[in-house]
């Protein structure tokens, strides 16, 4: 469905993604883990051509990333990025104009839910509010895959629960979402598979039920081994 | 397209509002120094009318190099290229607008002086010198709308070309600022004398271009390598931007 091959990209001296390689499979949740500056960022914008990588590249259904892939594939950035004059309906205007799957329906739904109004200014709104509108606004297109980074960020904890059984309900045979945050115990309630990328490297992929039964160890017991003390073997894919 | 170019409009859409708001004053005490004959109203109008329509034609290019500039370095970028949309419509879109608007605002000031000379002449000189005045000017006009509407034409389409020329060089010099120059240092300073370079080369070569042997056939070149350019300038950003422009 979503696939990078052998994907680099470098910022001046600075290697954000080394040669990263996996697949994201329809019906699946994907939990994406790392610290801060790990690659998972650059990882998304990539798969959504809003970063060109140095080598290697996405492919969506066989095909290289481009604008065609972007009418399938919904990104949400964790920044703030609606122009300062939109209101939250100037904001479900424009993806209406631009996105096919948009549903201006669902979108009032979700607003209501997330407690924000349509008349509400985006440069007025609070970081948790503007979070919401995000969401809100990703989660309202029908697309295939959704890449959502850090959707949980500066959400107080009932808001949260709302933002995940939005996000949990575009689930589907043919929809993968891959959902990146620092929130491990959160994602692991929902995630069935668990992508590890450390220091620009995919650090492994597990599935959360086998690495239960397999391993006993849950996706935090994981995250607390490669990232922790004595995780330096997980730097590199190819070590594992 | 429409749709971006729509939100393109919007962009700039407030200070065009204010460019109008000056404007309405300004035509306020113009008219108010015809009817009213206040000679310092009809000065101020005169003037500020005149300024606007220079320098309003002039920021609205300005502001296009701004916008585009906020448009890839700052986050605000998602906006265009989270849509289903290549590089080359995204550029044409803000091409097409601001070329749009200069044309509509060019228009209009042109109207609004029609207007106001209209209106200065039929108030001002009396009826029957209003007329014999018609009489004079109709007569001039049919003679002289033979010789200068070609002028005109020629001077409006060299200001075009040449107005898209500097900005599609300015769109190129920021598109090389934001991917082979960014995170240099000084990417901003080498980016301008990149356009200053690009400007006077571009100048040199409509300069040397051969002689036609007519005024007209020469300007018909000018024009010509002016929009050439324009779309070398245009297809060499967009080029740059499908394969190396990261937001």
């Amino acid at each position: 469905m979503l696939e990078c091959k052998e994907i680099t990209k470098r910022y001046g001296r600075k290697t954000a993604v080394d040669q990263v390689s996996f697949a994201i499979e329809p019906g699946r949740i994907y939990a994406m883990l790392g610290p801060n500056g790990s690659g998972k960022t650059t990882l998304m914008k990539m798969a959504v051509g809003l970063v060109k990588p140095d080598a290697g590249n996405f492919f969506y259904n066989g095909i290289p990333v481009d604008k065609n892939s972007r009418r399938e594939v919904a990104y949400m950035s964790t920044e703030p990025y609606f122009y300062s004059w939109m209101t939250v309906k100037d904001v479900g205007r424009y993806y209406a104009d631009f996105f096919e799957d948009f549903s201006e329906k669902r979108y009032q739904e979700l607003l209501e839910r997330m407690e924000l109004t349509p008349d509400m200014k985006t440069k007025a709104l609070s970081s948790g509010m503007m979070a919401k509108l995000k969401i809100a606004v990703t989660m309202a297109r029908s697309a295939k895959v959704y890449l959502l980074d850090e959707p949980l960020n500066g959400i107080d904890l009932l808001a949260r629960d709302e933002i995940i059984a939005s996000m949990t309900e575009a689930a589907a045979p043919d929809v993968a979402l891959v959902i990146s945050s620092h929130l491990v115990d959160e994602l692991e309630k929902i995630a069935d598979t668990a992508i590890f990328i450390k220091q620009g490297h995919l650090a492994g992929i597990w599935k959360v039920k086998e690495l239960r039964e397999t391993q006993g160890k849950s996706v935090t017991d994981q995250y607390r081994e490669i990232y922790g003390h004595g995780g330096e073997n997980y730097a590199k894919a190819d070590e594992i | 397209m429409q749709k971006l170019m729509k939100y393109e409009l919007r962009k700039t859409l407030f200070s065009k509002l204010i460019l109008l708001a000056v404007t309405a004053v300004a035509e306020a005490a113009f008219l108010a120094g015809v009817f009213l004959k206040w000679d310092n109203g009809l000065g101020a109008g005169i003037s500020v009318l005149m300024f606007c329509a220079m320098i309003g034609i002039f920021y609205i290019g300005i502001e296009s190099l701004l916008v585009f500039h906020r448009d890839l370095n700052t986050k605000q970028s998602y906006m265009l290229f989270l849509t289903p949309k290549s590089s080359w419509q995204i550029l044409g879109a803000k091409v097409m607008e601001n070329g749009i608007s200069i044309f509509i605002t060019g228009l209009f000031f042109a109207a609004l002086a029609a207007i106001d000379v209209s209106a200065a002449v039929l108030y001002i000189g009396g009826l029957q010198e209003f007329l014999d005045t018609v009489r004079r000017v109709t007569s001039m006009f049919r003679f002289e709308i033979s010789v200068s509407s070609g002028d005109i034409l020629i001077v409006f389409f060299s200001m075009l070309s040449s107005w898209l020329m500097a900005i599609t060089t300015g769109y190129l010099a920021i598109v090389l600022a934001a991917t082979v120059l960014a995170g240099k240092r000084f990417s901003g300073l080498v980016s301008f004398v990149l356009y200053l370079l690009i400007m006077f080369a571009e100048s040199e070569l409509i300069s040397h271009l051969p002689d036609l042997g007519s005024l007209l056939a020469n300007s018909g070149a000018v024009i010509a390598a002016g929009f050439v350019l324009t779309g070398l300038m245009y297809g060499l950003s967009c080029w740059i931007m499908e394969r190396k422009l990261s937001v």
